[in-house]
């Protein structure tokens, strides 16, 4: 068996197709899973009574167990409170009218806010205390100080972090072929088994992704520079 | 106009501050002198209450509050009757000078942004920055830095602003860039207290001195008799150790 170049390319322009998939599983996972960190880090950071503790064990359980875990947890176990759920209040509800995309998301976004809860953390840390105090002294409540002067510090020091679990999270999507998504990798494998040549595919999707990645590592270049140029020193 | 009555706090097991009455006329210059660990900044930061006194009353121009009871909405209102000037400068480090200066105005004071925007270019150039607006905190040095931090307190028209220690984190040849915009505003009769090691800058611009040592107002009364005739042995021996002449020189 030899080396099949232009397979490569066949597979390559054949998984171009399902990158909107894999893209969206990243952003959809990221941004609601930054949603989700943020309020958990909130909550761990202010020690909100009760809450603050439910959002510790959230953080242990899912940084405990893998990412795939967490998807199949989902897929199975979610259909069966929803149709218990469903069939006693009797609205006719099936779960198999859920798209498989949709647990993808929905897991992923609860694996990511664990794992962003810590991004946010380390972010409202690196706040030096005074910013909050010079906020407070000219007047401003904790809601307010928080928006305007902490949080956008606080996210300008996790740039980097973001862009880590940006490129974790779209390698993640791969597993999303366990609940049949077909994303890139998946369709590297279809299109493989029409004639066995498995790994010009996966050849293939590797340079889909490390283009993706490249892309990535470009934008929150570009982002740093915007967000973080008050870093800049030097007297000028 | 600014009246403290029985302040007291503690940090655990530590009294800070026990039962200081303090009495702050409109557009008297107030220097707190101490030695280190006294209560002074904590006393300073009480009136602003980014410290919360364990007990006691402040009067703030028309405002009277109860440390030991009050409403949280009654913490912005005293807060928005002074302003602060920290020994950090702590300017808020993702905003321009002139943003830092507006920020107050447009988020607190509800400011429309035009305005504020030529009411803070106009105090900026006063404290001599108007050549920074658009500078960041990290591109300015501790001098420029401070008196941006000035700028900014200046911007939110308190009742009194409160410096605590302004110049002791500043390189000595840039200490007298930031005295220099505080003796201005003095002489425009603005009412503020300042926590500071400048004796002869103390000594200078205050009305009226307070000596604090041990959580407690040992001797208070106007500059040149407490530095010349200090009534109290503890104050003497404060005295001795940090005299005018040395003061500038470290």
């Amino acid at each position: 068996m030899s080396f099949d170049l232009s397979f490569v390319w066949t597979a390559f322009v054949q998984l171009l197709g399902v990158i909107p998939i894999t893209l969206a599983i990243t952003v959809v996972s990221v941004v609601l899973g930054f949603i989700i960190g943020t309020a958990v880090a909130l909550l761990r950071q202010f020690r909100v009574p009760v809450l603050s503790q439910l959002a510790t064990a959230y953080v242990t359980f899912i940084r405990g167990t893998p990412m795939i875990t967490h998807l199949l947890l989902i897929y199975f176990g979610l259909p069966m409170i929803i149709d218990s759920v469903s069939s006693s209040l009797g609205l006719g509800f099936n779960s198999s009218s859920i798209p498989l995309i949709g647990f993808a998301y929905l897991s992923f976004s609860i694996t990511a806010g664990a794992y962003a809860s810590e991004i946010v953390r380390s972010g409202l840390l690196s706040v030096d205390r005074g910013q909050i105090e010079a906020a407070y002294s000219l007047g401003m409540t904790g809601t307010k100080a928080l928006r305007r002067i902490v949080l956008p510090q606080a996210f300008a020091a996790s740039l980097p972090n973001i862009s880590n679990m940006l490129i974790g999270m779209l390698h993640g999507s791969t597993l999303a072929f366990a609940v049949s998504v077909v994303e890139i990798n998946a369709k590297a494998q279809i299109v493989a088994s029409t004639n066995w040549k498995f790994f010009e595919a996966y050849v293939a999707a590797a340079l889909i992704f490390w283009g993706l990645t490249i892309m990535i590592e470009r934008l929150t270049a570009v982002a740093e520079k915007r967000f973080r140029s008050y870093n800049r020193g030097g007297v000028s | 106009m600014i009246e403290l009555k029985q302040i007291h706090k503690s940090f655990g097991d530590n009294k800070v501050l026990s039962g200081i009455d303090l009495n702050v006329a409109r557009g008297e210059v107030v220097a707190i002198l101490g030695p280190s660990g006294s209560g002074k900044t904590t006393l300073l930061r009480c009136i602003n209450y980014l410290e919360k006194p364990d007990s006691g009353h402040i009067t703030l121009g028309d405002f009277t509050l109860d440390y030991g009871k009050h409403a949280k909405k009654d913490i912005h209102a005293l807060r928005q009757k002074s302003a602060m000037v920290f020994q950090q400068y702590n300017l808020f480090r993702h905003k321009t000078a002139l943003q830092n200066v507006m920020e107050g105005l447009v988020a607190v004071r509800k400011v429309a942004k035009e305005e504020a925007r030529t009411r803070s270019v106009a105090l900026l150039e006063k404290v001599g920055l108007g050549n920074k607006l658009d500078a960041y905190p990290n591109q300015l040095s501790g001098g420029q830095q401070q008196r941006v931090g000035i700028a900014r307190a200046l911007a939110m028209n308190p009742e009194v602003i409160l410096f605590d220690e302004p110049t002791s984190a500043l390189d000595p040849e840039l200490v007298g860039e930031v005295l220099a915009v505080i003796r201005q505003i003095a002489e425009e009769g603005i009412t503020m207290i300042i926590v500071t090691h400048e004796m002869g800058f103390a000594q200078e611009v205050a009305n009226h001195v307070v000596f604090m040592d041990g959580g407690v107002i040992v001797e208070e009364g106007e500059p040149k008799q407490l530095f010349r005739y200090p009534k109290e042995e503890r104050t003497k021996q404060f005295l001795k150790r940090i005299t005018p002449d040395t003061a500038y020189s470290i």
